[in-house]
């Protein structure tokens, strides 16, 4: 037992702090910029986008097990770990070099996600048309409109950050015959990938609005907000 | 072998004087001889049979019928075991491992040793990944779940996707190694296998899993308890994130609390998403309380296991506790001449209070109760 008597006594600076914000808090509704509730701060928006990619990631849990279930062995096994094929690289892939990870630019990062997304969530709409069961299609459709929702995010991050939105087909790419799978196992292989990309891509946009989080200061909320003019 | 080798040392110097000749032969033979023995001992043959064989040894280019002596770690072996001039030791275990000796009969002449080992073959080994470092890496740390009394040997491999990548031996603990991540964030599977050899058999384990599942940092570090000053129900807890986490930074890492009283069973929880500090505030007074911390990477893998417990007592207000105390004791215990002992340390241990004042406060209250029974008798 290493109980020591206590040395200084932080409590009463922790106290006079708290009044401080207190009075500071109590009087923000007065300060016309920020008086605006429509107009998140991109501080705001981050974490809000954060939550959206783990509430998604949640989601995605519960209907990649029905959907691997629907596709049936040996898609739904554990242990399934096929070898990655060219055709599937269509799909975006979240993996990246660790340092070149790190040195993206916030732009670079958030028009990853925005592009990635943008591209799975068409995927996944061809993919709601085309499955078998009520059930699928309901978590599917439900699905596709939340990621929907987390693309808005991620624009709405990039606008109130000054970044343009990136340009793209909206689209699947390529002519239809061309991205067809040639048969019945082939297309459950692309489905299978979609699924893991889409897994991966929410684990990875977790990391990366962390690291967003903490480089957009506070500061540039308000100078942002300023700019337009409230 | 030692005389033939000795002969043909004597043609290499033929030029040098005679005493000088002979003196650097006997030290050449000397050493060729210590050479010999020291390697035929090393280097003897060495025999691994499993446990519960039949063993049979002959005893070198002796014919069957020849008179032989075999000896067991020095001590001579009973005929009963020999078949002719073999040996014969049925349903071995591990105590007939040893040095065997097959002996000329009449000239003991050495004509056989083996070094007879007795062991199993290998069962399937135990293998662990994890990553506790990440994005840095991961580790894995391999055992036998149980001894197979021979030496053993183990290689491991790790494929991710086409490649094959190295994993590092770690230099102490060998039945480690670690491994850099070249990529992250990949959606392909890693695959760890492990062999393990001996001379009686091999076996092997294998391990695949996806980056995240492995991540489990290590436990927090620092974790320190504090009783809060004029607050009897509170108790400030502070620690570290752990040193092997390499980038908190980028991968916030969150935390688990759980508090008890000592005298209590249940634990209690608090989940902290960020900081490294929480202060108690339903401690309940003066009872000593055991605390731990754990922590996980904020949004993948699994918790860390708990830190080192650390003791903390909410603070108290001591001497009006004491004069209560001293106040009750003087009048259950009637006039005894034992009666100073008790009360001294009762009072003393009531409040678990550590520290150089506690020991002024017992002195105190041993002289106030050593008032009142002189008073009273």
């Amino acid at each position: 037992p290493d109980v020591r008597a206590d040395d200084g006594d932080p409590a009463g600076d922790s106290w006079g702090i708290f009044t401080f914000l207190c009075a500071a808090l109590c009087n923000l509704p007065a300060l016309p910029a920020l008086n605006c509730s429509e107009e998140l701060g991109a501080g705001q928006s981050i974490q809000q986008t954060y939550d959206l990619t783990r509430y998604l990631e949640h989601q995605l849990r519960t209907l990649a097990g029905t959907y691997l279930n629907y596709l049936g062995p040996p898609f739904n096994e554990p242990d399934f770990n096929p070898p990655r094929m060219a055709r599937a690289e269509r799909v975006p892939s979240a993996t990246v070099d660790l340092d070149l990870w790190r040195g993206l630019t916030d732009n670079a990062r958030l028009a990853a996600n925005y592009r990635a997304y943008s591209r799975l969530l068409c995927y996944l709409r061809v993919l709601d048309g085309q499955v078998g069961t009520a059930e699928l299609r309901h978590r599917l459709s439900h699905f596709c409109a939340s990621l929907q929702g987390l693309v808005l995010s991620i624009g709405g991050v990039m606008s109130s950050l000054g970044y343009p939105l990136p340009a793209g087909p909206v689209g699947p790419p390529g002519p239809p015959g061309a991205s067809a799978a040639p048969n019945d196992f082939l297309k459950k292989m692309d489905d299978f990938w979609l699924l893991k990309e889409l897994q991966t891509w929410l684990w990875r946009s977790a990391k990366d609005f962390n690291r967003l989080k903490k480089k957009v200061p506070p500061a540039v909320v308000t100078l942002r907000l300023e700019a337009r003019g409230f | 072998m030692n005389v033939a080798v000795f002969r043909s040392m004597a043609p290499v110097f033929p030029k040098m004087a005679s005493p000088v000749r002979s003196a650097c032969c006997v030290v050449l033979a000397a050493v060729v001889v210590v050479y010999a023995q020291r390697h035929s001992q090393q280097d003897s043959h060495v025999q691994y049979e499993r446990v519960g064989a039949d063993v049979t040894m002959k005893c070198g280019s002796m014919d069957w019928d020849a008179a032989v002596t075999w000896t067991a770690n020095g001590t001579d072996i009973d005929e009963s075991h020999l078949n002719g001039s073999y040996l014969i030791l049925k349903n071995v275990g591990l105590s007939q491992s040893g040095q065997y000796f097959c002996y000329e009969g009449s000239s003991w002449h050495l004509k056989y040793q083996t070094n007879l080992r007795v062991g199993t073959p290998p069962k399937e080994p135990v293998l662990m990944c994890r990553s506790n470092n990440y994005p840095k890496g991961f580790y894995c740390s391999w055992h036998l779940p149980t001894p197979t009394y021979i030496p053993n040997f183990f290689n491991i491999s790790v494929i991710h996707g086409t490649k094959d990548m190295v994993c590092e031996k770690d230099s102490p603990p060998k039945n480690r190694c670690h491994i850099k991540y070249l990529q992250l964030f990949s959606t392909v599977k890693y695959k760890v296998t492990l062999t393990v050899t001996n001379a009686l058999g091999k076996n092997f384990t294998t391990l695949t899993f996806d980056e995240f599942a492995i991540v489990k940092p290590d436990p927090p570090e620092s974790v320190v308890a504090k009783p809060v000053p004029n607050n009897p129900r509170r108790l400030e807890v502070s620690w570290q994130n752990p040193s092997s986490w390499p980038d908190p930074e980028s991968f916030p890492l969150k935390f688990f609390l759980r508090y008890r009283p000592l005298i209590l069973d249940q634990w209690q929880h608090v989940e902290l998403s960020d900081g490294t500090s929480h202060t108690i505030t339903d401690a309940y007074a003066g009872k000593e309380y055991i605390i731990q911390v754990a922590a996980k990477d904020s949004d993948i893998g699994t918790w860390s296991d708990w830190s080192v417990a650390v003791h903390a007592t909410p603070w108290t207000e001591e001497p009006k506790h004491l004069t209560t105390e001293a106040q009750i004791t003087e009048t259950t215990s009637v006039s005894t001449s034992s009666f100073m002992a008790p009360p001294t340390t009762k009072i003393c241990d009531k409040g678990a209070m550590v520290g150089s004042g506690a020991m002024a406060v017992c002195w105190t209250a041993g002289l106030v109760v050593a008032a009142y029974s002189v008073l009273f008798i």
